[in-house]
């Protein structure tokens, strides 16, 4: 039973680290990625890949995961500054499935049936072949990150980020280079999400693109807006609550992805800040309505 | 008097939350051309909108006659007998002039009158039958406005809201607009008419009244109108004597 | 959690023929395809013309079509053009449950708001599907003999041909309709300048419901096509060609109408010649490589469309 408890907060920390990347972007950026897990993935096969073929320990591979995945972010961050959002949506979108493909045909990452035999990580001697150290582990990471975006949300550049996130074009004539921080957001974004990627590789020990794929960039999402976009809180428990429950209501797998549609839905029609958003984001998807309702 | 065909009684209207009719209160009868005069940001536009059902007024009664539309929708408006011809003219640039004539009569049902009405049109301003197959968006702006007018009439309004008519147009095309408006006038036509060229206005115009932020401060005779400073002042500022003897 | 739209369905052209009949074939393959990826972009393309949203539960409305007429004709001896016209039927009232239910509330919020709601539409048909009828793919009901026509050497079925004829007649229907028609004016007009429409007296939500029953109509024949042509239905089979027929919207111009026919037959040429000279595996990722270099160079497509 502890074994797994252990699991489900291993695997949950894992998404809230997802959630809360994804929500730098959508949250303080105003943009959707629709192509997350693609990061993911992306560290996730690139952890694997050194760890099995060259060898690398996983001090050094976790780095590079994120490191790589922060570049893909960067790559895909620069083009599309010029796009708005549904576009923007469209092509993150497809960076997904590209990816996925990718991941899909190589023959290096093993195709559709992916890489078996991750090492786990050897840290200072300890197994973590456990999940009590393992768990330790993310819930390491996740307090580092939780602690590195709220130090970020609250500096001066969290305060030029809600500049742009409520108003770009004051923003930028105000002196504020809102093209550098959304490139830097995207790629941080993406960073964490790589590194997430590799803890997850290495616990699992065995990794293929299903996992990647679009379903879980959408599941990504989902968290966030049902925790509340530009909350970090929010992502954290939106990931929590979204990893949970369809553990305890595993007899009903059948019905979740149903219910995840509906839920979007009627968060969005209902409660678009989600349980805990703040901030304009959220506030500009309920009060536009209600502007909307006001001039008939 | 005669019951009023139009009337506004103390309209309050916003845009979201800023308040841009602050009590409007106007009327006007069958028959007359009645002039909208102010300065740009005055609320003008606001209040053909008001009147055409684009914004809802959140306090006080447009009616028309005699019934209260300030709670009907713009298209159920529109099949009441008001048609607006919007500020810039706003033609379907993408579809042909036929089509965008064609438009115009859209609420209505009698499809034969409705053919009538599209040769009676294009008789009486022969440039739409000439570029009837061409895109909107390829006329020029003197055309445009002609197709803006007359798709509004193809709707057979009782009261024709027009926003700025002249904007944007040469002298020689605004002395043709106008005169069209004066013999829209005598075909029986109610005229609500916004103007930014004063002068053309009053000097078609039956009563006219002038707004300032939001609500009006003036209203008259358009012969009244014309001779007032304040008139004069309120649009034109010091210089304006040289340019209101044009 | 499966990813199983991505799954190898295509079927590559004659063995061993020469060069040049090669890419003939592959170019009749290609057009039939993209004709039904035009189907589907027209979708894409009215809705987004009138409503300035991308419908990312398109593919959705194409999968409802298919299984509604393949349910139907499972279950009852129905003339086969019937059924199809059921399909479309179905297919055709779900679109505008979606907009009421899914869309409308949302109206005048920031896009990314509809854009989310959309996908959470997507999500939700898709599972529905897949707890009614399972995720098993089903064979069409109905078998016809298609004959193989010989042309210039090439081999097509008169399958293909069919399909391409019906998909010419329907989007011919529907260009007849935007052109002559009183009701295609009115939603042209609407496209245009909501706010001018209403002076009009155009009833914009009624416009958009006849957009939505329109283009998910044409969607759902899209379906049915393929549900005849790969003689298999299952409730993922909207998610791929939604998104490329979404690909095709775009390169033709988002908004456009001849574009969003024009786009899909490149589309569906491309794929074809893609699979055929280069690599069969990365045919998917033809959509969206032509999607990202066209929205990085020319976002407004091929035939301008419009922004919104």
């Amino acid at each position: 039973m502890t074994e797994y408890l252990l699991h489900i907060s291993i695997i949950s920390g894992l998404y809230i680290i997802l959630a809360l990347s994804l929500n730098l972007i959508i949250g303080y950026c105003g943009q959707v990625s629709l192509g997350h897990a693609a990061f993911y993935g992306l560290g996730a096969y690139t952890s694997a890949l050194t760890a099995i073929h060259w060898q690398l320990p996983f001090v050094l591979s976790l780095p590079l995961a994120a490191v790589l995945a922060a570049l893909f972010g960067l790559g895909l961050g620069i083009p599309t500054l010029r796009l708005k959002d549904d576009y923007l949506a469209i092509v993150t979108l497809g960076f997904g499935v590209i990816v996925d493909l990718i991941l899909l045909n190589l023959e290096i990452t093993g195709g559709p049936d992916g890489l078996t035999r991750i090492p786990p990580p050897s840290l200072l001697g300890l197994d973590f072949r456990s999940k009590v150290w393992y768990s330790l582990l993310v819930a390491a990471a996740v307090l580092l990150i939780v602690g590195l975006l709220y130090r970020l949300v609250h500096s001066r550049h969290g305060r030029a980020l809600k500049a742009i996130r409520d108003h770009e074009m004051t923003a930028r004539v105000m002196g504020i280079n809102t093209a550098a921080y959304k490139i830097a957001i995207f790629t941080l974004a993406a960073g964490l999400a790589g590194l997430a990627g590799s803890l997850y590789a290495h616990y699992i020990t065995f990794i293929n693109p299903e996992s990647f794929g679009l379903h879980t960039s959408i599941l990504i999402l989902t968290m966030v807006v049902l925790g509340g976009m530009g909350s970090l809180l929010g992502s954290v428990v939106g990931a929590a609550v979204l990893t949970i429950l369809p553990e305890m209501f595993r007899r009903f797998a059948d019905y979740q992805d149903v219910a995840y549609g509906a839920m979007l839905i009627a968060l969005l029609i209902w409660r678009p800040q989600g349980l805990l958003g703040v901030g304009s984001i959220s506030q500009k998807f309920s009060l536009g309505r209600g502007k909307a309702k006001k001039e008939g | 008097m005669a019951k009023a065909l139009l009337t506004l009684q103390s309209v309050h209207s916003y845009y979201g939350s800023l308040h841009v009719l602050k009590g409007v209160s106007l009327h006007v009868r069958a028959g007359e051309i009645v002039a909208l005069l102010g300065a740009n940001g005055a609320g003008k536009t606001t209040t053909l909108k008001t009147i055409s059902g684009l914004l809802k007024p959140r306090k006080g009664r447009v009616e028309f006659q005699g019934e209260n539309i300030s709670r009907l929708s713009a298209e159920a408006i529109v099949k009441k007998g008001i048609a607006h011809v919007p500020e810039g003219r706003r033609v379907f640039s993408s579809l042909t002039v036929a089509a965008n004539l064609e438009l115009g009569a859209f609420a209505r049902r009698d499809y034969q009158a409705i053919k009538n009405d599209l040769q009676e049109i294009q008789e009486r301003f022969p440039i739409l039958r000439e570029r009837a197959r061409q895109l909107a968006g390829t006329l020029s702006g003197g055309e445009q406005q002609i197709l803006a007018i007359a798709r509004a009439l193809m709707a057979r309004p009782k009261l024709l809201l027009l926003d700025e008519p002249s904007m944007g147009l040469a002298p020689r095309l605004v002395k043709q607009i106008f005169a069209i408006i004066r013999r829209l006038q005598e075909a029986g036509t109610t005229i609500l008419l916004i103007e930014q060229n004063a002068r053309a206005a009053l000097k078609v115009a039956d009563r006219g009244y002038v707004m300032e932020t939001g609500s009006i401060s003036l209203d008259g005779s358009a012969a009244e109108l014309m001779d007032h400073n304040e008139v004069k002042r309120a649009y034109l500022g010091k210089g304006y004597q040289e340019v209101w003897e044009e | 959690m499966m990813e199983g739209g991505l799954a190898r369905r295509w079927e590559t052209g004659a063995a061993a023929p020469l060069a040049r009949s090669m890419l003939l074939q592959q170019i009749l393959n290609g057009l039939t395809a993209g004709s039904v990826y035009a189907l589907i972009a027209l979708g894409y393309t009215m809705i987004y013309g009138i409503l300035g949203l991308i419908n990312f539960a398109q593919g959705e409305l194409y999968m409802a079509g298919a299984f509604a007429t393949v349910l139907l004709l499972s279950f009852y001896q129905v003339n086969f053009f019937v059924a199809f016209l059921f399909g479309m039927g179905v297919a055709a009232v779900l679109g505008v449950l979606l907009e009421r239910i899914a869309f409308r509330p949302l109206r005048g919020s920031h896009p990314l708001v509809p854009l989310i709601s959309a996908i959470g539409a997507s999500i939700f048909l898709q599972s529905l599907a897949l707890l009614l009828f399972g995720p098993a793919d089903r064979s069409f009901p109905v078998q016809f003999d298609f004959a193989a026509l010989e042309i210039a050497g090439v081999s097509i079925s008169s399958l293909q041909v069919a399909i391409f004829a019906a998909a010419l007649l329907l989007m011919a229907l529907l260009m007849l309709f935007v052109k002559y028609t009183k009701f295609g004016k009115a939603i042209m007009a609407t496209a245009l300048d909501q706010d001018t429409a209403r002076l009009m007296g155009i009833n914009v939500d009624r416009m958009i419901s006849l957009t939505f029953l329109i283009g998910s109509a044409l969607s759902g024949a899209a379906g049915i096509m393929m549900a005849i042509y790969y003689n298999t239905t299952y409730p993922r089979m909207g998610l791929l060609p939604g998104l490329k027929a979404f690909s095709a919207a775009v390169l033709g111009g988002v908004g456009n109408i001849p574009g969003a026919i024009v786009g899909g037959l490149i589309l569906g040429v491309a794929e074809n010649l893609g699979a055929g000279y280069l690599s069969s595996g990365y045919k998917d990722a033809v959509a969206f490589a032509i999607l990202i270099v066209v929205l990085l160079v020319r976002p407004k497509g091929l035939l301008g469309g419009r922004s919104h």
